[in-house]
């Protein structure tokens, strides 16, 4: 058993690097001299100089920040209950509503932002942010509801019955006991809804408004010209940026445990 | 674990919240922007100039500076696609936008559309500074709507290294010695049109005939394919990835300025230029900055700023003379470059932009075998 | 267990019903009533209806391009189920301290720009780039693989893109199991292949199926990967719909290509459900 053990380590290591390993270029062409990455002509922070005078990247990276942190939190709660309410019940018409409401992860892109444009402009809801918030819940509501989904299969019912054989009310048994069972598929929906809104641009260019600007946006729309070195700076900023939070947290949390025992 | 998780998601709230505090007074300031649509009396020595078009079109310095000098708020966003930028525009009936910035072809439909607004051209003094090799094309034939800003071709650029062959136009693009090594734009209209150069036909042919038989020549030319792609293809040409390639003149200036030793060629056949074009939109909320907008992009000196950061074409005739030498051989057309050889590429009609199309496919699939 | 709507899980539903009512059922009709109509000799759609733009679909041009995008996902899922499924296993099987912190490790790499992200593998596998230095360091090849626009390099691009929706799905899936379930088969005699097989893997299957629908559905659609990493030379219908819309303006063409490219997703993961005979999953799509 003990040799064994020594594998999974590897593995997880192993594709850990892997992942990381397009990044490390993203972050060595940061500061390189040459726009192209094809040439290295030397070391320089250039790039980075030219980030910080841009002032268009500053607010797009506020807009995209607000916009993923508020449409994967609404998702997080309309598909966390979505789903729980969904693994309680039976009735008529509830696979053809959750088959609705899965729609927008089966659609292209393209598809939905242009019937998102068609619609609201139909309402005659003003494109900007409150708009991106609808169409970017909408296309994270899915991953949230699969997951809780996954996790409430199965599930052993004996906790929630238990508690409530000991007189917790429902609100009791949902905060206490439901929630923390199913915490893990709450927050893996909420990273990959996160992560899918804070790289969207095809859906969020069409349903934008004059005045917001998203980073990928910014970044995508540099058919011109190319896309320079700039982007590649602010990628390896905000790569360590998130970087330092998850080991800051890391250490925290290790810390507390500590002092706890 | 939940603790390190909870801890997690705690810091990643409190970033977000903060990012929120920290944009809510942006956003507070900009507001005004989105009501600008029924704000009927735009002042011009104020307000805010919506701008649309592509990023990174501009040096920084030259938005500042327009600030500076109007106290005009420069509201920068971005569409990817021509397409992308006329559904929104549609869906705005004309608002919402005080200047857009987009190619050739798709004006021709702005203006069909009725979604642009002719120009006064007395509040643009320096109309005249435009070069008249760009003015009078098939989008705005009487110049009424539009202001050139930059313009491109599509080149061929090769590295003599690798290459064995002479190349002076696109029928060398079909020897054999090019196998498996040649780079082309993701442009069907530009790249079929090679073809139908070479065959002495019009990019711009409605003839199905024409097309097919153009088609049958077009897939012999794919087994030299390597890479078919819009960005960044100067890095496969400098790589080695390709030895030859067709692109966009700010990938070859980027290209040449990088390995001076790489030959650039205007193929003998003629080529198809496209000029990117300024107009204002039908109701935009701010015209009157716009125009403002224009004129100052038009004076010599701001032209060549910012025609040397984008690497396009100078289509500001008074900034010729401006541009510094390090980019005067990319961004002046040459003297010798006649504008009668050239053909823009145009709209074409349905059935023959979908055949154009299918044919585009069945060439991309042949590619990949 | 299923009870009858009540007025506390009623409760739970409303959100998402609200959403869906409001916001999604009204563009998935005009999508639908879209694909039925004919485009405009210029710029956007006419008002009549014809079922042109479905017979189009099936010129052999069209159809072979859905065999070819569905070959594609079904290898690319494949290979993501094959890498991220241990993955998510070993991960759940941490202690639980190092588990929040490997979760983020995880998800870091996409938090930075997908386009950022593929221009890293361009640098990866060009020629004579990282991936061939390293080969032929290690004397496996000579020369340049060029492996760089072709099919390979496309498949690495997806799996790449995708396996975190199977690691996490997984991970999940496997963090909630009971172990003692496994160590009971065990203590029967059952070998560790076995107990893997006839206890964990049915255990862990909601985790699995799941990851296999976030990687693939997602794989039909992820076509700049294909026209990034692949050059452009390997028609997917993602860059079909995109051509139509931006290229050729045919609004309904392309609304249609989507309407059929969604309803054969719905039909394949309704099919992999039966077959997999999970009855747990019902109303997962």
């Amino acid at each position: 058993m003990k040799k064994r053990s020594f594998f999974p380590s590897f593995y997880l290591i192993l594709i850990t690097v892997i992942m990381y390993l397009p990044i490390l270029f993203v972050m060595i062409y940061s500061v390189n001299l040459s726009k192209l990455s094809s040439v290295w002509t030397g070391f320089s922070l250039k790039w980075y100089r030219d980030l910080f005078r841009d002032r268009n990247v500053g607010t797009a990276l506020v807009n995209s920040l607000i916009l993923g942190g508020v449409s994967s939190l609404a998702a997080a709660v309309i598909g966390t209950l979505g789903a729980i309410g969904t693994a309680r019940t039976s009735f008529r018409g509830k696979g053809a509503m959750e088959y609705i409401a899965t729609l927008p992860m089966m659609t292209p892109e393209i598809i939905l932002g242009m019937i998102f444009l068609a619609f609201f402009s139909l309402l005659g809801l003003p494109f900007g942010m409150s708009t991106l918030i609808i169409s970017h819940t909408a296309f994270c509501i899915p991953y949230v509801f699969m997951q809780v989904k996954a996790r409430l299969a199965g599930m052993d019912k004996s906790y929630e019955e238990a508690a409530r054989d000991l007189g917790a009310g429902r609100a009791r048994v949902f905060f206490d006991i439901t929630l923390p069972l199913i915490m893990p598929g709450i927050v893996s929906g909420m990273l990959l809804s996160f992560a899918m809104s804070f790289d969207d641009v095809v859906i969020s260019i069409f349903v934008t408004g004059v005045s917001v600007n998203t980073l990928p946006i910014l970044i995508y729309t540099q058919l011109k010209t190319g896309v320079t070195p700039k982007v590649n700076a602010l990628c390896t900023l905000m790569f360590l940026a998130t970087l330092l939070i998850v080991v800051l947290s890391a250490l925290i949390g290790r810390l507390g445990n500590k002092k706890k025992a | 674990m939940k603790k390190t998780l909870s801890l997690i998601l705690v810091l990643t709230l409190c970033l977000t919240l903060f990012a929120g505090c920290g944009g809510s007074g942006k956003a507070e300031s900009t507001a005004p922007a989105e009501d600008t649509q029924s704000a009927p009396a735009p002042d011009p020595s104020g307000g805010t100039l919506n701008i649309y078009t592509w990023a990174e079109m501009f040096d920084q310095d030259v938005l500042d500076g327009f600030e500076a000098e109007t106290g005009i708020k420069i509201n920068y966003t971005n569409f990817d696609y021509d397409e992308t930028m006329l559904e929104k525009l549609e869906a705005a009936k004309g608002g919402d936008y005080d200047l857009v910035i987009a190619d050739d072809y798709i004006i021709e439909t702005v203006i069909a559309e009725g979604l642009a607004q002719k120009l006064d051209k007395s509040k643009i003094p320096n109309f005249g500074n435009i070069n008249p090799v760009y003015q009078g094309q098939f989008y705005d034939p009487t110049d009424e709507y539009t202001v050139p800003y930059g313009a491109g071709v599509q080149t061929i650029a090769y590295d003599p290294a690798a290459v064995s062959v002479p190349v002076t136009g696109y029928a060398d693009l079909w020897d054999e010695s090019f196998r498996d090594s040649i780079a082309i734009t993701a442009n069907f209209r530009v790249m079929l049109g090679m073809a139908l150069k070479v065959l002495g036909y019009s990019y711009n042919t409605n003839d199905l005939a024409q097309i097919d038989e153009a088609a049958e020549l077009f897939y012999k030319l794919a087994d030299n394919i390597r890479l078919i792609k819009d960005d960044n293809v100067q890095d496969d040409l400098i790589s080695g990835e390709v030895s030859a390639a067709v692109m966009y003149t700010s990938q070859v200036t980027m290209a040449k300025l990088n390995k001076p030793e790489l030959e650039v060629v205007y193929p003998k056949e003629g080529i198809g230029f496209g000029i990117m074009g300024m107009f204002v939109p039908s109701q935009a909320p701010n015209a009157d900055a716009a125009h403002l907008f224009i004129d100052y992009i038009l004076r010599p000196e701001i032209s060549a700023k910012s025609f040397e950061y984008l690497g396009y074409y100078c289509t500001t005739k008074a900034a010729d003379d401006l541009i510094s030498e390090e980019f005067k051989d990319f961004l002046v057309l040459p003297a010798e470059f006649k504008a009668e050889d050239m053909e823009m590429i145009g709209n074409i009609s349905p059935e023959a932009a979908a055949r154009e199309e299918e044919i585009w496919i069945e060439f991309r699939n042949r590619c990949g075998q | 267990m299923k009870r009858k709507l009540s007025g506390g899980n009623a409760a739970f539903l409303a959100p998402m019903y609200l959403f869906t009512v409001v916001f999604l059922i009204g563009p998935f009709v005009y999508m639908l009533v879209l694909s039925f109509l004919t485009r405009a000799e210029t710029w956007g759609v006419v008002n009549s209806f014809t079922l042109r733009n479905y017979r189009r679909i099936l010129e052999p041009l069209y159809f072979n391009t859905f065999v070819e995008s569905v070959k594609l996902a079904v290898l690319v899922t494949a290979l993501v189920a094959a890498l991220g499924y241990p993955f998510g296993y070993y991960m759940a099987k941490l202690p639980p301290k190092r588990r929040g912190t490997m979760l983020m490790l995880v998800m870091i790499p996409f938090y930075t720009s997908s386009l950022m992200r593929l221009y890293g593998w361009i640098i990866v596998l060009r020629a004579n780039g990282l991936l061939d230095k390293l080969l032929m360091a290690l004397h496996i090849t000579s020369a340049p693989l060029k492996i760089l626009y072709t099919y390979p390099a496309v498949a690495v691009g997806m799996v790449y893109a995708l396996l975190p929706f199977m690691m996490l799905s997984v991970y999940s899936s496997v963090e909630k199991m009971d172990w003692a379930l496994v160590e009971a088969a065990r203590d029967m005699g059952a070998t560790p292949a076995r107990a893997f097989l006839t206890v964990t893997l049915p255990l862990t299957m909601p985790g699995l199926m799941t990851g296999v629908i976030l990687t693939f559905v997602p794989s039909m659609g992820l076509f700049f990967v294909a026209d990034i990493l692949g050059g452009n030379k390997i028609v997917l219908v993602g860059s079909l719909i995109q051509e139509q819309l931006m290229k050729v303006h045919d609004q309904p063409f392309a609304a249609a290509l989507s309407v059929i490219m969604m309803l054969m997703m719905t039909v394949m993961i309704w099919l992999y459900r039966r077959v997999t005979g999970s009855g747990e999953m019902e109303g997962v799509i």
